[in-house]
């Protein structure tokens, strides 16, 4: 008794540096049952058909992060990706190496930049000796004390998010997903020492670079949401230092220009967000937008029910002074 | 050539616990792994560490049950000194920086797990492994010792009967390197992909054991192997045994608790040899399902709550969602033993130190012994802190008062000439087919039922795979990333090992814990009440035994 299956056709990403002098790819058919795991095939075709094919893994259970790597163009887990579903969606099967990382050797990639940025953010305890551990016991931690670490244990490392963050592809100062959701991690430990410093440090850090996109968090295998947790650390940051950096000046300023007519400003909003010298540096890329966009040059009437949107930031800014 | 003080192989919590140790003790640390250090299967444990620090247990009760747990093959000495470290333990890595499961007073939350006489089992979620080795990794810090990533052990030099130190395979260049060391500590983990059917991740192919074994090492009580009773049908992923700690119901086809009928006290909280056994009867005697990936019983925890299931058993969740396409909220899990542990391992005393001077080891790889003939839940991952802590100790301590390592520029020709000959034959034996038929041979024949006759037909089997390993053949010729020559040199490792444990099995005339004979179906105190050592011979393991280390509690018939 078996179950039923079905051919999928792979095609893989293949590279050796010391003989290629770029990428191929090769095809590989399987028969295989449709709830059958991407790494279950790929361990396959090494097995039976190309031993030379070479892949980071491990667990074959998400939690050890290993085998992370680019499924039809999503940054997923190959043993948590099922063949039958991406072959009814693509109808064949896309596999290559993670993006953002260099490529050491088929669906190998080099993870010292993932791991460099991950170490940037210190990811240790910081205690102050004037607030030692309790002797001979362990801290003590509410249910809401605990609650505040979210889903930010859960990561395993994988670096999908790394490898799906455009941030990361279009500016190499910016730690990536991975790296600033364990930041948060520990900003909100309360044995943690070191919250402020640590909201400081990462304004002018990159943090300011996420451009909200979201696909972090899409590509999170254990629903860390780093996005989410890049949001709140902008929050937090803001709250502790006010709005000291140009990406936090922008969002602050923002808000202002839609609570004040409920629409944006933008002139205004360029020099809220560089200042009046600031703006000079923008002097090129203003005429340029304003040669295609007239209306930018005057002020914005406030739209009709302005108070509605008020109302709205009204009731966020209690929620938020209430949390 | 690289030296240095101390080397662990290995970077789970032993490895990791020793290197801290290590460093701590003011040596010259270098951490070996052939995975990055939070990639280790230490991540995949689910359930919990035990501490008894609950009002109304005891550290006395802790060692009680792991004595009666291991079936009275544990050595009461080094479970006495385990138990009394638990406590401590746990609190260090709440302060390293660990995130636990916390009950609703602040303190850390405990569950109870099988042959456990309180709840003593704290926990975070089902993933205190992940947590623990994230926590013990961000507190040790990369600074303070140099790490070899993704490099794997191939074999350890020994001259004048001491550890010189070790060749290793660098993955990502593809190169054979020599590193010299004062001490090793091996902290390698399980074998566990000698079977097929295993929780163990695909890394775990006891690739220290192997080298300490061949170095002239004894391996301790490799026959008992544990089956844990809950793996998912088919892919074998651990289900914990966190799921009827937290009140999950065992249950047949014919919708029975038939735990009722072997721990009628305990039911599904039985230590794991016995519920394992339990499910292996259901199913033979026709009171199992049975479908394409043959027969099993149901593990339930609807009756728990979508609340208590989603927040306690959040990984579970998601592995029967992605890998059993099943909700365990409202449907019934499809459970069947698999392997899990290996309470056999290098024999170590409580220090972590083998019969080879400078060689340690502690973990899964090591067998001190603690866990006997079975070991409880929650124990593992304090034995990787309590032992690799007092491996690292001991290993820096004797690197201290070490000579100079011995190793000579041949030394490195020399080990890696047989990797040279798999590469250059015109034909030969492909690494993973003889990989696959080990596991299919240890499945079949050295499984949780055993027999004279099994056993012999599974060690025929695995000398002739031996010997057919003989002519091993690699194709893959790039250097980088060389899959096909890992597989070639770990399937080696395991071929050796899983001799040992069946030629283990096949001696040992008794049933106690994990190994059950049929045909020899009581324990046998006056004969067997020992421990298995095997020594690498020129035909094979050549057994000898040594006695048990009594303490306090007198051997009595194991009933749960």
């Amino acid at each position: 008794m078996s179950e039923p299956t079905v051919p999928v056709s792979f095609e893989v990403y293949r590279f050796d540096p010391a003989t290629d002098t770029q990428p191929r790819y090769q095809r590989y058919t399987l028969d295989l049952s449709p709830h059958t795991p991407v790494l279950t095939a790929l361990l396959r075709i090494r097995a039976e058909l190309d031993p030379s094919l070479s892949l980071r893994y491990s667990c074959r259970s998400a939690i050890c992060g290993s085998c992370a790597m680019q499924i039809n163009s999503k940054s997923r887990l190959a043993c948590e990706t099922h063949v039958g579903p991406e072959m009814e969606r693509h109808g064949r099967i896309v596999v290559e190496p993670m993006r953002n990382q260099p490529v050491l050797r088929d669906l190998v990639v080099d993870q010292a930049p993932f791991w460099r940025e991950y170490n940037g953010i210190e990811p240790h305890l910081k205690l102050d000796p004037a607030h030692p551990m309790p002797e001979g016991r362990p801290t003590s931690m509410s249910p809401e004390e605990v609650e505040r670490f979210k889903e930010t244990p859960r990561c395993i490392a994988c670096a999908a998010c790394y490898s799906a963050c455009p941030a990361v592809e279009a500016d190499s100062s910016f730690p990536g997903p991975m790296a600033l959701a364990k930041l948060y991690r520990f900003v909100v430990d309360p044995r943690d020492q070191a919250h402020q410093d640590r909201l400081v440090r990462i304004q002018p850090n990159g943090l300011w670079l996420c451009l909200r996109c979201h696909l972090c968090t899409e590509a999170c295998p254990k629903d860390v949401r780093p996005s989410e947790r890049i949001r709140d650390l902008k929050e937090m940051a803001i709250q502790v230092q006010g709005a000291t950096e140009r990406g936090s000046r922008h969002a602050v300023g923002f808000k202002d220009n839609l609570v004040d007519r409920g629409v944006l400003n933008e002139m205004k909003l360029v020099r809220q967000t560089y200042g009046m010298v600031g703006m000079l540096s923008q002097v090129g890329q203003g005429l340029k937008i304003m040669r295609k966009k007239r209306e930018i040059m005057h002020k914005p009437r406030a739209i009709q029910n302005v108070e509605e949107v008020q109302k709205i930031y009204e009731a966020l800014d209690t929620k938020e002074a209430s949390r | 050539m690289r030296k240095h003080d101390v080397v662990v192989v290995g970077a789970g919590l032993a490895g990791q616990r020793a290197a801290l140790a290590a460093v701590e003790a003011g040596v010259d640390v270098a951490i070996v792994s052939k995975l990055h250090p939070l990639r280790s299967h230490s991540g995949a444990a689910q359930g919990g560490i035990n501490a008894a620090v609950g009002a109304e247990d005891s550290v006395d009760t802790h060692i009680y049950d792991t004595v009666k747990g291991s079936d009275y093959l544990g050595d009461q000495d080094a479970i006495e000194f385990f138990c009394r470290e638990a406590g401590p333990t746990v609190v260090e890595m709440e302060h390293f920086g660990t995130i636990f499961s916390r009950g609703a007073d602040g303190s850390l939350a405990r569950r109870a797990f099988g042959g456990a006489g309180f709840p003593r089992t704290i926990y975070a979620a089902d993933r205190t492994g992940l947590a623990l080795l994230q926590g013990l990794w961000e507190r040790l810090g990369t600074e303070r010792f140099t790490l070899y990533e993704e490099w794997e052990l191939a074999r350890l030099i020994v001259r004048n009967g001491r550890v010189q130190g070790m060749i290793v395979l660098d993955r990502k260049r593809g190169e054979f390197e020599a590193i010299a060391a004062k001490a090793v500590v091996l902290a390698t983990g399980p074998a566990g992909r000698i079977y097929g059917r295993t929780t163990n991740a695909h890394s775990c192919t006891g690739d220290g054991i192997s080298a300490a074994y061949a170095a002239g090492a004894f391996l301790k009580d490799m026959e008992f192997v544990q089956f844990h009773p809950t793996a998912l049908l088919e892919s074998s992923i651990l289900i914990t045994e966190g799921a009827r700690g937290e009140g999950g119901f065992l249950r047949n086809a014919q919708g029975e608790r038939f735990m009722s009928k072997y721990a009628p006290h305990v039911l599904e909280l039985a230590s794991r040899d016995v519920v394992s056994r339990a499910i292996v009867t259901e199913v033979k005697e026709g009171r199992g399902f049975s479908g394409p990936y043959g027969g099993y019983v149901h593990l339930e925890l609807m009756h728990l709550g979508k609340e208590k299931v989603e927040s306690r058993l959040q990984e579970i969740c998601d592995y029967c969602r992605h890998f059993a396409g099943i909700d365990p909220v409202t449907e019934a899990i499809p459970v069947y033993p698999a392997q899990h542990y290996m309470m056999g391992g290098i024999g170590t005393n409580i220090q972590g130190a083998t019969n080879l001077p400078g060689l340690f080891a502690a973990g899964e790889a090591a067998c001190v012994s603690i866990h006997g003939a079975n070991r409880l839940g929650g124990n593992s991952l304090l034995e990787t802190l309590v032992f690799g802590k007092q491996a690292g100790i001991a290993a820096a301590a004797a690197a201290k008062s070490a000579a100079t390592p011995e190793m000579h520029p041949s030394d490195l020709e020399e080990a890696t000439a047989p990797y040279r000959a798999w590469a250059s034959r015109a034909e030969g034996e492909d690494p993973s087919t003889l990989r696959t038929e080990m596991q299919q041979t240890m499945d079949q024949y050295v499984g949780i039922y055993r027999t004279e006759a099994d056993l012999l037909e599974g060690l025929k089997r695995i000398r002739a795979l031996r010997a057919r390993f003989q002519h091993v053949r690699v194709v893959d010729r790039a250097k980088v990333f060389n899959l096909n020559l890992t597989d070639a040199i770990e399937t080696g490792h395991m071929l050796d090992l899983a001799e040992t444990i069946v030629v283990g099995a096949y001696a040992r005339l008794e049933s106690r814990g994990a190994h059950s004979r049929i045909d020899y179906p009581k324990r046998d105190d006056a004969h067997w009440m020992r421990h298995t050592l095997a020594q690498k011979g020129p035909d094979g393991p050549v057994l000898s035994y040594s006695g048990v280390a009594y303490t306090r509690w007198e051997p009595k018939e194991r009933v749960y």
